[in-house]
């Protein structure tokens, strides 16, 4: 019989303080039986006790988006301490303007979460940009800011209480508004292309899950999104 | 039918019609043996109202109000693109309304089919007169210049010859148009609908900050407005210095009033912590940018009425 490591343990207690009834019994069940270890494997095989747990249903989508306006936020907080050699005064502007922004959304889906919200810090990792050079701050801007409206999209759909996704709507084409720019900044008149905007003339929107493993590569955090709806 | 058997099928689809219910059980104690059978059809509907918020009927007039917008849109980048001989979008600028007019029309195509497949009837223009091929293209529904108005007439008057008055119009119609859609979204909630509007939402979105950099771009904006790809505050475009037209502001204000709005769900994001800033709080002018604020049909027909004829 395979005995559950340390952190196995310290896992399945840190999920027993999770009100949630099926996910207890599921833990009650797995600790009883021979073999648990591996059953634990089977059903969460991506999941280490240092990842940060979303929640579930509502609470994770907003968890969700949190972490993804947290990106956003952080990025444009480097972008604009470290900004790159010779900026124009407007795309100056322009950063402080998005990193405000960003923040205002970060704070807000904060506000709304209230306790539920990860307390946990999440650690970007932005190794991949360099700040100091113009088009990579651009290019990578418009890659954040195209996943996280195709976040935005996915989760829509997916929440319980309408009232969240209502509220989101507002900052969307505010996100729309950004990629535009860093893509239109970068190259005149792509701001809209087909990788982004599809035969309908809509957006592109992707699941959540996806968003988050795409989103993997500007995070050093690790999630815990096996109650994320999908 | 039993409803059981109702919720049962509708649960095959969508599998959260009980949690829409708030509970089965609450959905089933409504129709107890108490409930006398003459009322079952009005308790039935309203039980489905609670589920889904809002009747079929509803859904589409609220698509064809956004259809009604996007004919309109259409017809101006059309109207606009095929006189590029005369030289007032430059080339550098075309493929970016080149784009914009695509995804206009793939707009139009796409509301007309969800329309359709809701089983209404797509919303058309004056003037519209051929059913069969649909060419969202009837330049004798609109009036850009809006001659006949004695407001917006010497707005506008040179919409197709002068590049800064295309654009400002442009940006004033891609702002406001977000806006209206933004304020029809309540009607789709809950319907699968919700979520391909905000997508197009999205798009829209993107069409507004490309016309907004041109202007910027030109550095052709006067105080107060602040360059930039997005809404600050509730400040309308502004017509370039020397320009004839001297009054753009006043007379575009009524398409930007209510974008100063920093109020969302309850919270006062300007009072939001935003350690980055200077004052320790997010900005008021980044608060109301950070949201583009709804408009309703009502006021945003009454603000386009001078450019459709009638």
């Amino acid at each position: 019989m395979k005995i559950l490591q340390s952190s196995e343990i310290e896992r399945v207690e840190e999920l027993e303080k999770i009100p949630d009834p099926s996910r207890r019994r599921f833990f009650q069940l797995a600790g009883g039986m021979a073999g648990a270890g591996l059953l634990f494997a089977a059903c969460h095989p991506v999941t280490k006790p240092t990842d940060i747990y979303l929640g579930k249903g509502d609470i994770a989508l907003l968890n969700f988006l949190y972490v993804l306006e947290q990106l956003e936020a952080d990025f444009y907080t480097k972008a604009v301490t470290g900004a790159y050699l010779g900026i124009s005064s407007n795309e100056y502007l322009a950063l402080i303007d998005v990193r405000d922004q960003e923040i205002a959304h970060r704070e807000y889906i904060k506000s709304l979460l209230g306790p539920t919200n990860i307390s946990k810090p999440v650690i970007t990792n932005f190794s991949g940009v360099n700040f100091a050079d113009r088009a990579s701050v651009l290019q990578n801007a418009s890659v954040l800011e195209d996943l996280v409206i195709a976040g935005f999209n996915g989760a829509a759909g997916l929440f319980t209480d309408t009232a969240y996704p209502l509220s989101f709507l507002k900052l969307v084409s505010v996100e729309g508004r950004h990629s535009a720019y860093f893509r239109d900044a970068l190259s005149h008149n792509n701001f809209a292309d087909t990788t982004v905007v599809d035969i309908n003339g809509l957006n592109q929107s992707m699941p959540p899950l996806a968003v988050l493993t795409t989103a993997q590569q500007f995070l050093t955090s690790r999630f815990d999104s096996s109650n994320l709806p999908q | 039918m039993d409803l059981r058997n109702i919720l049962s099928e509708i649960g095959k689809t969508d599998p959260e019609v009980y949690e829409r219910l708030s509970s089965r059980r609450n959905a089933l104690k409504s129709f107890g043996s108490k409930v006398a059978v003459a009322a079952l059809p009005l308790a039935v509907a309203s039980v489905f109202n609670k589920a889904y918020g809002k009747t079929t009927s509803v859904i589409i007039d609220a698509l064809n109000f956004a259809l009604k917008m996007e004919y309109f849109e259409c017809n101006f980048y059309i109207q606009a693109n095929s006189i590029t001989s005369l030289g007032l979008i430059p080339a550098a600028d075309q493929p970016g309304f080149n784009a914009i007019e695509a995804h206009e029309r793939a707009h139009v195509k796409f509301l007309i089919s969800t329309i359709t497949a809701l089983g209404g009837t797509p919303f058309t223009p004056n003037y519209y007169a051929d059913h069969t091929s649909a060419p969202p293209y009837i330049p004798l529904a609109y009036d850009y210049r809006a001659s006949s108005n004695t407001v917006y007439a010497p707005l506008f008057n040179n919409v197709f010859s002068d590049y800064h008055t295309f654009l400002i119009a442009a940006q004033t119609f891609e702002d406001s148009h977000i806006r209206a859609v933004n304020g029809q979204m309540a009607t789709w909630a809950g319907n699968a609908v919700f979520s391909q509007m905000q997508q197009l939402l999205a798009t829209e979105g993107r069409h507004a900050a490309f016309i907004r950099l041109i202007r910027r771009n030109l550095g052709a904006i006067a105080a107060p407005e602040v360059p930039a790809p997005w809404i600050n505050n509730n400040i309308p475009p502004s017509f370039p210095a020397g320009s004839s037209v001297t009054s753009g502001n006043i007379v575009l204000q009524p398409f930007y009033n209510g974008e100063e709005n920093t109020m969302q769900s309850g919270v006062d994001i300007s009072m939001l912590a935003d350690t980055a800033s200077t004052s320790g709080y997010v900005p008021v002018l980044s608060a109301s940018a950070a949201f583009d604020e709804p408009l309703s049909q009502t006021t945003y027909n009454n603000l386009i009425t001078p450019f459709i004829l009638p």
